[in-house]
């Protein structure tokens, strides 16, 4: 008898680590109290200090951010400087060391344990530029951050999110002609596919749309302008899009928390979305109108 | 400058590492094929190798080579991952964006072309955070890959938009492979193509031509075939080719000459290829990105 996958190609899993969002995304910088006070102005709450390492936790709702002053000392990772850089994202798996060992056998680089903002084995690999990319699998029974962290007192530590703010992707800037390549890694290593070029979100349209196997996030490679394709640029991780269900009150409530957002002919505030401007000299968030879904409900 | 997209190699050059970078220039080339082991045997230690590169102003063609990589298992396999690693490192150090890989000749190299195609798409991924491309070439004494054919079609079969064949000419031009067969490339997925000629007429064995390609080759113009790959350049351009040519030439006389002599003589190839056989008669610009 004919065996069945002779005749007919049968995909892969499409989620193949049983992605299921992200845990956390990190910045670092050498200056943590400006950036956390720029967090707080956002509306995410300082919830636990890191008991030996200079790293800090914020959040709001289902968001997590963790801000680290540590010194790398691991080549090819992020050295803390006074503008903050996004350094890693983790993402929420079935099985962290499954995930991590199918990424290496794929061509993955892994990271050494002690280089990592967490002292937990959270294993990580590399990602764009000097950024890491964490496996977590630990955030449903309890948190990585009971074991690292130790909770700041008299602080509630599940602050509500401000206007429904949740998770929505991050903007990766990729070289000229490097779209293709990116896509081929995230697709491998993680199982994201790229949207066709009609689906948009928010206001901000240039670059390809990688969307998680768990349909809750996106990652938006950009390459640069052509005019910029010959300076020379490294690839980064360049900001954080938010999701929120209603964009101009969430711009209307982060307003008078103090944050301000791009007003230019191209790029305004909108029901679709919005971009704030650049703080701290490197940070932007996005706001992008979406419903949480799945897992990213508060 | 009508021949931006030739380059030398270092291999084909004899003395330091500064020496060669400077006769490379001197020539009135702006870029360069750097061999590893000129890197990391500099005298300075691997990051002055580095530091030399950077600071010639050539631009990096390539680095060479990753040999006898894919097709193994187990700790063969894991070693020779582990030294692909390596090699990423010091091409991304050096600002290359291509990683040379010669199909493997390792009698402990499987055949399988699933099992090839797996290892080619491991590497093409462990690739994609440097900005590196693989550039895989198939060598006449080869288990995986005799020539560009069984390469682009091993390139295909593995699928990675980073992973492109390498073409040389030598090995088309001795291995008797017809110039019709270049039409089969996918421009885009071309990464590289190596140029050079030899003094015989014709190649009789195996052993010869393993003897000729790493100690008689002569740059394009000087040797015995300079039709053949006037018409092997002109077919590339046909087809749509538009990266760069290197000048692969191993030859146990250029070893023994200045190098100022041997990048004269790289450059009236080049010279000769770029106005009489592409018939470049001004400058052009440059269009690739």
């Amino acid at each position: 008898m004919t065996h069945a996958t002779d005749r007919e190609a049968i995909p892969e899993p499409q989620n193949p680590l049983g992605l299921d969002g992200i845990e956390f995304i990190e910045f670092a910088t050498s200056r943590p109290q400006a950036l956390g006070g720029l967090l707080e102005t956002f509306g995410f709450r300082p919830v636990a200090r890191h008991r030996s390492r200079e790293v800090g936790l914020y959040r709001q709702g289902t968001m997590n951010i963790i801000v680290n002053a540590q010194p790398a000392d691991v080549p090819r990772t992020v050295m803390p400087t006074e503008r903050p850089v996004i350094s890693a994202f983790a993402v929420r798996v079935r099985d962290a060391q499954y995930a991590f060992r199918r990424a290496l056998e794929l061509g993955a680089w892994e990271i050494p344990v002690r280089a990592q903002a967490m002292e937990i084995n959270i294993p990580a690999i590399h990602g764009v530029g000097e950024s890491l990319i964490y496996f977590v699998d630990r955030y449903d029974e309890f948190s990585i951050y009971d074991i690292d962290f130790r909770a700041i007192p008299t602080v509630d530590p599940h602050p509500p999110a401000v206007s429904g703010m949740h998770f929505f992707g991050i903007v990766q800037y990729v070289g000229p002609d490097r779209t293709a390549d990116w896509t081929a890694f995230y697709s491998q290593l993680m199982g994201f596919t790229p949207l066709p070029n009609q689906v948009r979100f928010g206001i901000m349209p240039r670059g390809l749309l990688l969307e998680s196997p768990c349909r809750t996030f996106y990652l938006q490679l950009i390459e640069p302008e052509e005019t910029a394709r010959f300076a020379p640029m490294e690839e980064h991780l360049q900001r954080i899009g938010l999701g929120a269900p209603d964009v101009p009150a969430a711009v209307a409530s982060l307003g008078k928390r103090g944050i301000e957002f791009l007003a230019t002919e191209r790029v305004h505030s909108s029901e679709r979305g919005a971009l704030t401007k650049p703080l701290l000299g490197s940070v932007m968030f996005e706001l992008v109108k979406s419903e949480a879904r799945g897992t990213a409900a508060p | 400058m009508i021949f931006h997209d030739f380059g030398m190699a270092t291999a084909s050059l004899v003395g330091s590492l500064e020496t060669k970078l400077a006769a490379v220039r001197n020539a009135g080339f702006s870029q360069v094929m750097i061999s590893a082991a000129d890197v990391v045997a500099h005298p300075g230690g691997t990051a002055a190798g580095v530091r030399a590169v950077r600071a010639s102003g050539l631009e990096v063609t390539g680095l060479e080579a990753l040999r006898d990589f894919e097709g193994l298992e187990g700790q063969l396999r894991d070693y020779k991952v582990d030294v692909a690693r390596t090699m990423l490192e010091i091409c991304a150090d050096l600002g290359g964006r291509l990683l040379l890989v010669e199909a493997s000749a390792s009698k402990h190299a499987s055949a399988d072309p699933a099992v090839i195609a797996r290892d080619l798409g491991k590497l093409a991924v462990m690739a994609v955070p440097l900005a590196i491309r693989i550039g895989y070439k198939g060598l006449p004494w080869s288990r995986t890959a005799r020539d560009f054919r069984q390469g682009a079609d091993l390139v295909m079969r593995a699928d990675a938009p980073n992973l492109g064949v390498v073409v040389d000419a030598f090995d088309v031009l001795a291995s008797g492979v017809p110039l019709e067969d270049l039409d089969i490339l996918d421009p885009d997925q071309t990464f590289l193509v190596q140029i050079s000629d030899y003094m015989w007429q014709e190649i009789r064995s195996a052993e010869e031509q393993i003897a000729t390609a790493t100690h008689f080759r002569v740059f394009p113009g000087e040797g015995a075939h300079s039709d053949a790959l006037a018409q092997f350049v002109s077919r590339l351009d046909t087809i749509g080719y538009c990266g760069n040519y290197s000048f692969d030439v191993y030859n146990d006389d250029y070893l023994q000459m200045p190098p100022e002599a041997v990048s004269a003589r790289a450059r009236r190839a080049a010279v000769w290829l770029a106005e009489t056989v592409l018939r470049r008669a001004l400058p052009v610009p440059n269009l690739r990105p």
